[in-house]
């Protein structure tokens, strides 16, 4: 109503302000005084009259709107409370033990007995095996698995893959085996001193494609025979189980192989990087093994089980690159060049936020695969995407590692350079960058 | 026979302080936190007796925010069987904490109170000691060798130039030094069961102390930066300047 009032007062006075008459009568001065006088105490009438405010009561105290409550899923990237201690734990354990012994495993071209016998008291065998066969595993778990690999490769990229091998073969048994399958070989992972064991998938070849195996699997009454060369297998000459991808006439499967079998043997092939986890060709020639060690039934998912051990790779590469970021920022903060620490060159510092912001990328690409991986969504495309992804940047950020030491990362007295080494492997595993 | 380990939240060991803007104390926003590590070697230590037969029941104790559970939630992954936190929002000081304790062992009559020597945040060395004298049990501190045997633990202690071995009668406090053992790490199937472990909580009131600080923090200040070192030209200027400026010679 008021509003009303004065909107109808203001218009007759605007109108009366622009006439000519004013002018003629010499009353224009006055008219527009009234005018903004009228406005300003209009205006005022109204704020002030329009609304009444009501208390509703008084609180105790002032009312806020808490958090979201917990996962909805959709870019929900907090860890829990067991699985942050977890890392806490598999960290400290890549700090004492990985990291001092990392040069001379590298050295070696193998992860020792001790090492291998100081990780069995994070349980990780334990940890991928049901609690049917003595395992602590009660859901699956591919997020944790990929948390623990991180951050053991934060210590070192060659002795986690020696250590993450026999897992990922307990948690593919866990995942696809059979019956007899899981009962013949799980119990073993679960107990003090658990087999060693491998995967097979990549073999040596230009634009490898895990869909179409040059390593055959032909069928000869109840056994399969194999034969080929598969590239990049860890612990390939001590393995005590194989998992071995192979073409069969029904498209790829995958074959349990007892170490020791005929026609298996392991080849010479010193990588550049990753040399800790002891990985060579593995050559088969005519090697016979039962029908009924073809992994899984019906239910076996190829493409799934290839999917997981690349985003698995993915992680690895995730946790070594942090390393370098970790170990070149308080570098470049401290290195003096011109008198003052080198971060202060923005050359410098871009490549180090640059470094930062890629990591970042690698990491949410990667958890977001594996998250849909332990919902039991479909993962195949995001996992090709952070493969993609970690496959270039992680090698970039190997690369920028050892160009911001400068002379010192060209050396073997500085980390970086096993680091750049390791990290080119991603480049390489599960096939070229261009797949 | 029942162990009592109380432990403590501090910052983690390899972050590096910074003090706050108004000299109140140390910034803690977005720091990473952990256990002590001394309090870790006195969980490790109760665990070790618990393996070896020697003791039956651990329980892990802290005085502290409610965060703190987080750090009760290790102990029990690294082998203690439950955890009572003793919530407060006050800044918690080795009087208050060792009265606080004092209600704890008379609620929970343990055998062996084995704690760390001192918390790596503001290294009073005091609880321990303080909870020995307000029970008036036998105290064992320093300790970096501990055995338990017919109602009795006997303490080999870290004193100045060299070790010495006393022998407490049970109920006793041991307080652990760096050398006693080295921690395990938590497995992951442990980390898993630690969450079906009980945890209590209570309230100072309930057990009837008060926590008010005692100690006023008047200032917190960094240390003074270290002078970079010059190099010397000869062997007279190096003698010269032990001489006139350090003034050792």
């Amino acid at each position: 109503m008021a509003k009303d009032a004065v909107g109808y007062a203001l218009t007759a006075l605007n109108k009366m302000a622009s006439s000519d008459l004013l002018d003629r009568l010499g009353l224009r001065k006055l008219a527009e005084r009234m005018a903004y006088t009228l406005t300003r105490t209009g205006f005022q009438v109204i704020t002030t009259s329009a609304r009444t405010f009501k208390s509703a009561g008084t609180p105790n105290r002032p009312q806020r709107l808490n958090t979201p409550g917990h996962t909805t899923d959709l870019f929900d990237l907090n860890i829990t409370d067991e699985q942050q201690m977890i890392r806490d734990s598999v960290k400290a354990f890549a700090d004492d033990v990985l990291r001092p012994r990392a040069e001379a495993a590298d050295a070696a071209s193998c992860t020792s007995e001790e090492t291998v016998a100081a990780a069995l008291e994070l349980g990780l065998n334990f940890f991928a095996v049901p609690e049917a066969f003595g395992g602590a595993a009660s859901e699956r778990s591919p997020v944790t698995t990929m948390l623990v690999a991180e951050d053991l490769a934060w210590g070192d990229m060659g002795q986690a893959v020696a250590i993450l091998a026999p897992m990922g073969v307990a948690n593919a048994l866990t995942q696809w085996g059979n019956a007899d399958q899981q009962a013949r070989y799980l119990p073993a992972f679960a107990s003090e001193n658990p087999p060693k064991a491998t995967l097979a998938v990549a073999e040596p070849r230009p634009l490898f494609d895990p869909l179409q195996l040059q390593t055959t699997a032909r069928r000869d009454g109840d056994h399969y025979v194999l034969n080929g060369t598969k590239s990049l297998v860890p612990l390939a000459a001590e393995a005590e189980l194989f998992l071995i991808a192979a073409q069969t006439d029904d498209g790829p499967a995958v074959f349990i192989v007892e170490g020791g079998t005929d026609g298996l043997r392991a080849g010479e092939d010193p990588s550049m990087g990753i040399r800790a986890s002891g990985q060579r060709p593995l050559l088969l020639d005519n090697v016979r093994v039962p029908a009924a060690q073809k992994l899984g039934d019906d239910d076996f998912d190829y493409r799934a089980f290839v999917d997981l051990g690349t985003l698995a790779w993915c992680s690895l590469a995730i946790g070594t690159s942090q390393a370098v970021l970790d170990y070149v920022i308080p570098y470049c903060n401290e290195r003096k060049a011109f008198g003052e620490p080198i971060s202060q060159r923005q050359a410098v510092a871009f490549l180090i936020a640059d470094m930062a912001i890629e990591l970042d990328a690698m990491r949410m690409l990667t958890w977001r695969a594996v998250c849909r991986a332990e919902q039991g969504k479909s993962f195949r495309r995001e996992a090709h995407l952070a493969r993609t992804l970690c496959k270039e940047k992680a090698m970039k950020i190997g690369t920028d590692g050892v160009q911001l030491l400068g002379g010192h990362g060209f050396t073997k007295e500085y980390p970086v350079e096993r680091w750049y080494r390791d990290l080119r492997a991603i480049g390489v595993a599960f096939g070229g960058l261009h797949l | 026979m029942k162990v009592l380990v109380p432990i403590k939240r501090v910052v983690d060991y390899n972050v590096k302080v910074r003090v706050k803007a108004d000299q109140s104390g140390v910034d803690l926003a977005n720091v990473k936190m952990a256990m002590n590590p001394f309090c870790e070697i006195a969980v490790e230590e109760a665990v070790r007796l618990k393996e070896k037969g020697v003791v039956t029941e651990i329980v892990v104790v802290t005085v502290g925010s409610k965060t703190a559970q987080e750090q009760l939630r290790t102990a029990m992954a690294l082998g203690a069987d439950r955890a009572i936190l003793v919530e407060t929002e006050e800044n918690t000081q080795p009087l208050g904490v060792a009265k606080a304790l004092k209600a704890l062992v008379e609620k929970e009559s343990p055998d062996l109170v084995i704690l760390g020597k001192q918390a790596i945040d503001d290294d009073n060395n005091q609880t321990g000691q303080m909870l020995a004298a307000l029970t008036g049990m036998p105290q064992g501190t320093f300790a970096s060798e501990v055995n338990v045997a017919d109602g009795k633990v006997s303490v080999t202690r870290e004193i100045d130039g060299g070790l010495q071995t006393v022998e407490l009668s049970l109920p006793a406090v041991v307080t652990t030094d760096l050398r006693l053992n080295e921690p395990r790490y938590a497995s992951l199937p442990n980390i898993m069961k630690a969450k079906k472990k009980p945890l209590d909580t209570v309230s100072p009131a309930d057990l009837g102390v008060d926590l008010t600080p005692r100690v006023k923090t008047l200032k917190v200040e960094p240390p003074a930066e270290r002078q970079a070192g010059i190099k010397v030209a000869s062997v007279e200027e190096l003698v010269d300047k032990l001489k006139n400026e350090a003034k050792v010679i």
